[in-house]
């Protein structure tokens, strides 16, 4: 028999974190008297800033460590997962690590019965309107919490991989047990503030615990998947050369006006989306100057869309926009479509302003990620329709 | 089993306007010129220096027009050159020994890149210590790369090559980097007659470069080797390795369009030359200058009735696989000659040994086989050295053990 676990985890910023969660499961699996070994899908490229990751560990009772070794590490992705651990829960809106590979659903390795481990914030409903449908039924556990985002050379110690390990011993305890978490958490640190973290974690993803954090998910639930999978080019309907045909040139002026890489769409890289209030705008041309990905499409009017599809996330047009409460970063989780803001905001200002409005809510993300720090949040600001401030930069960079 | 140099004293008409005396660097400087080359990238080391001299001299004197870019090393030279072929300029370098090995990430990626420039290569030992002879190992380094890699014996051969070299590698079939490779001193700077073609001649027989829908240029935009994961490699290795092997036609081809031109200077197999070999039952097979002493040498032995011949390999890469099993299946033994190294390999042959030796594996009659260690470093090849080698592959006729199997040649001992 073979348990795999497949950590998703967001690029550079969680690299770590992923690591770890797959070391610690070999540890602990070994100390039960299992065989295990870990792996990840990449050194560093194509790992970006936030880019969909992953990480693998895989434990057997019976297998010897060779063959284990053959049947799961011969392959650089797996088949299939017994748990699918979900650093960031705005990855539940797919998964498009590098081009040609299509936008792929969250939960696309998990087996029957298995179980989508994801840290969120949300209750499970809400991840499964984003999530594909699956043809049998398979539980998915939400560990209550923010995503840990941190460097590439540095880990956040905010606890989430001691959770991880308690989450994982509730949902599939043939992988790892819970009192062996404890005790190896104990034995590593002496610090016993990290083996009540697992335990907590344990028994909130337990059937009797109160709320209730774990669903099962039947072939009802979830949404009919809208992008397709790429099928790649034989080697002889390939270019030679390593020849790529360029993007085709064309650009109009409005949404969507100008042509990108239907490819590698790399909209799945972000946790928050740039959210615009078009009122506020005074057309500085900014934003569209620095987006490193080119996502504003320049309108007749004046302003500029975004095309969500290939925005990152990165934060760049919210930090250059030179007006107050006019380009703010949401959690992308907030909007379930990539529409175009500009054409709603056209269509009816006000239901758009309210709109935005809502999406941002009380709390707001206002930075990019901080290497080492993670996000920072500060409270925002309705503004009236129409009521250009001046930001300061510098009062607004939290350090 | 013609030879090149029998022929070289006839008439000077129609292809060819002119005998001029060129060392083999100056051969290739006058290939390039009547190649109509458009770019040369240029780096000393020698031997090669001579080349760039000779090209830079032809430019100053006004007998030729080419961007002439001298690099700060092998690698920018390289580099260079594989771009400037990328948007479809002809393109020129060149090197020897160590600096050819400096350069070798360029050269690599020439080669996934599918492009085709001519390199030439004088041969140069390899760096420590200081040495200037010749050693075939700085070339060979490319043979698996996906280049194409020839060696000539004379300067006629070197400039001649040139273009018979850019009108393979350019073929739409193949597009593979070219390396002309030359035995540094003994072919480099060795002086001879040689028939210069006629500009119109030249022209006649090299078609324009056109790297067509793969030309990278404004009007056609393209990427070239973006970075590509697990996904993408092997289907562009297979491309590859395709290529190499169609190769092998378009030599052929490319040799009987030259025939058509300049006259029958060359003959079928046109891969390798055969001297002596119609009933010989021992032969030696090298590369290279040392097939001028090997042919003396069998002519010598002829005379007093051995059956000995020589088999002079010109085409490297790709490997000649089937007409060479075919021919050497003829004899009781090949002796192979290795001016080359590959110690701690497979019973520490040499490489053509190798080559040669896998080759004939699948022969219905495999020959008795031994090799020969000589020439490294710039070492002597005497006709009395080749004469030695035929008499120990001789004996390995009646041989039943691997007893003599490799013989250093000309080595202090
Ligand atoms: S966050 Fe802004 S700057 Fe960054 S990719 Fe998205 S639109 Fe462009
Ligand atoms: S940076 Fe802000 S103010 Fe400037 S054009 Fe963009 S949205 Fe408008």
């Amino acid at each position: 028999m073979i348990k795999r676990v497949e950590v998703n985890y967001r690029g550079i910023f969680q690299k770590n974190l992923g690591k770890k969660i797959g070391s610690d499961i070999v540890m602990i699996a070994s100390r039960m008297g299992q065989r295990a070994f870990s792996n990840g899908r990449y050194s560093d490229s194509p790992e970006r800033n936030g880019i969909p990751c992953k990480y693998f560990a895989f434990v057997s009772p019976d297998l010897p460590e060779e063959e284990l070794e053959a049947e799961c590490g011969a392959k650089l992705e797996i088949d299939e997962a017994d748990v699918s651990v979900v650093l960031d829960d705005t990855m539940c809106k797919g998964v498009e690590p590098w081009g040609w590979h299509g936008i792929r659903p969250i939960n696309e390795r998990v087996v029957k019965d298995g179980c989508l481990l994801v840290v969120s914030k949300k209750k499970p409903e809400e991840l499964l309107k984003f999530i594909g449908k699956k043809p049998y039924n398979y539980r998915i556990a939400i560990l209550d919490g923010d995503a840990s985002l941190a460097g590439l050379w540095v880990n956040k110690d905010d606890m989430t991989h001691e959770r991880i390990l308690g989450g994982i011993a509730a949902v599939d305890p043939a992988i790892i047990s819970i009192e062996a978490v404890e005790s190896y958490l104990m034995d590593k640190t002496k610090q016993k503030h990290r083996a009540e973290a697992a335990r907590a974690a344990y028994e909130s993803l337990r059937a009797e615990a109160k709320p209730p954090r774990v669903k099962t998910v039947t072939p009802n639930d979830g949404i009919d998947w809208p992008h397709k999978i790429p099928v790649l080019p034989k080697w002889f309907e390939m270019q030679e050369g390593a020849v790529v045909p360029a993007v085709k040139r064309g650009f109009e002026m409005g949404p969507r006006g100008q042509n990108r890489n239907p490819g590698f769409k790399r909209g799945t890289t972000k946790t928050q989306r740039p959210a615009v209030r078009f009122d506020l705008c005074t057309k500085c041309t900014l934003c569209w100057a620095e987006c490193p990905d080119e996502c504003f499409d320049p309108t007749t009017d004046g302003f500029y869309d975004i095309e969500y599809q290939y925005c990152v996330g990165c934060g760049k047009c919210a930090e250059v926009c030179p007006v107050k409460e006019c380009i703010v970063m949401v959690d992308e989780l907030q909007f379930e479509d990539d529409h175009s803001p500009w054409e709603h905001w056209k269509k009816d200002s006000k239901e758009y302003i309210a709109w935005v409005e809502g999406k941002k809510g009380k709390e707001r993300v206002s930075y990019p990620v901080v290497t080492g720090k993670g996000r920072t949040v500060t409270q925002g600001e309705v503004m009236p329709e129409g009521k250009i401030v001046p930001v300061r930069k510098t009062e607004e960079v939290e350090v | 089993m013609s030879v090149a140099v029998a022929k070289a004293k006839s008439d000077l008409s129609g292809p060819y306007e002119r005998e001029d005396l060129l060392n083999g660097c100056q051969a290739v400087a006058q290939g390039v010129r009547l190649a109509d080359v458009d770019v040369i990238a240029a780096y000393p080391i020698r031997p090669y220096t001579e080349v760039m001299d000779a090209l830079s001299k032809l430019i100053a004197d006004g007998q030729f027009d080419a961007e002439y870019i001298i690099a700060d090393s092998e690698h920018s030279q390289f580099e260079i050159v594989k771009h400037a072929s990328s948007v479809n300029a002809r393109a020129f370098g060149g090197s020897s020994g160590t600096g050819w090995m400096y350069g070798m990430e360029a050269l690599v990626v020439t080669a996934t890149d599918r492009l085709p420039p001519l390199f030439v290569v004088g041969n140069r030992a390899l760096d420590d210590p200081g040495a200037f002879g010749v050693e075939h190992n700085d070339a060979m380094a490319i043979r698996d790369m996906g280049w194409l890699l020839c060696w000539v014996t004379t300067p006629q051969e070197a400039l001649e090559h040139v273009l018979i070299g850019y009108r393979i590698a350019e073929d739409k079939r193949v597009r593979m980097p070219m390396g002309l490779a030359m035995d540094g001193a003994f072919l480099t700077h060795s002086q001879h007659m040689v028939k210069v073609p006629s500009v119109a001649a030249a022209k006649k027989f090299l078609p324009q470069y056109d790297l067509a829908e793969r030309r990278l240029h404004p009007d056609n935009p393209i990427s070239v080797a973006p970075q590509v994961n697990e996904d993408w490699v092997m289907e562009l290795r297979r491309q590859n390795w395709e290529a190499a092997k169609r190769a092998r036609g378009v030599i052929k081809e490319a040799y009987k369009e030259f025939n058509d031109v300049f006259g029958n200077r060359y003959s079928a197999p046109y891969y390798f030359d055969e001297f002596m070999t119609d009933d010989a039952e021992v032969v030696l097979i090298g590369i290279g200058t040392v097939a001028a002493p090997a042919r003396t040498a069998v002519r010598r032995m002829r005379e007093k009735g051995q059956k000995v011949g020589y088999v002079n390999l010109r085409w490297f890469r790709p490997f000649p696989t089937v007409e060479l099993r075919e021919s050497l299946s003829r004899f009781k033994a090949v002796g192979v000659v290795d001016r080359d190294f590959a110690h701690g390999s497979p019973d520490d042959c040499g490489i053509l040994m190798h080559e040669v030796r896998s080759c004939l594996y699948p022969a219905k009659n495999r020959p008795a086989i031994v090799n020969f260690m000589g020439g490294l470093g710039g070492r002597d090849l005497s006709i009395a050295d080749t004469q030695k080698m035929f008499e120990i592959t001789q004996q390995a006729v009646k041989k039943d053990s691997m007893d003599g199997f490799i013989t250093w040649i000309g080595l202090r001992e």
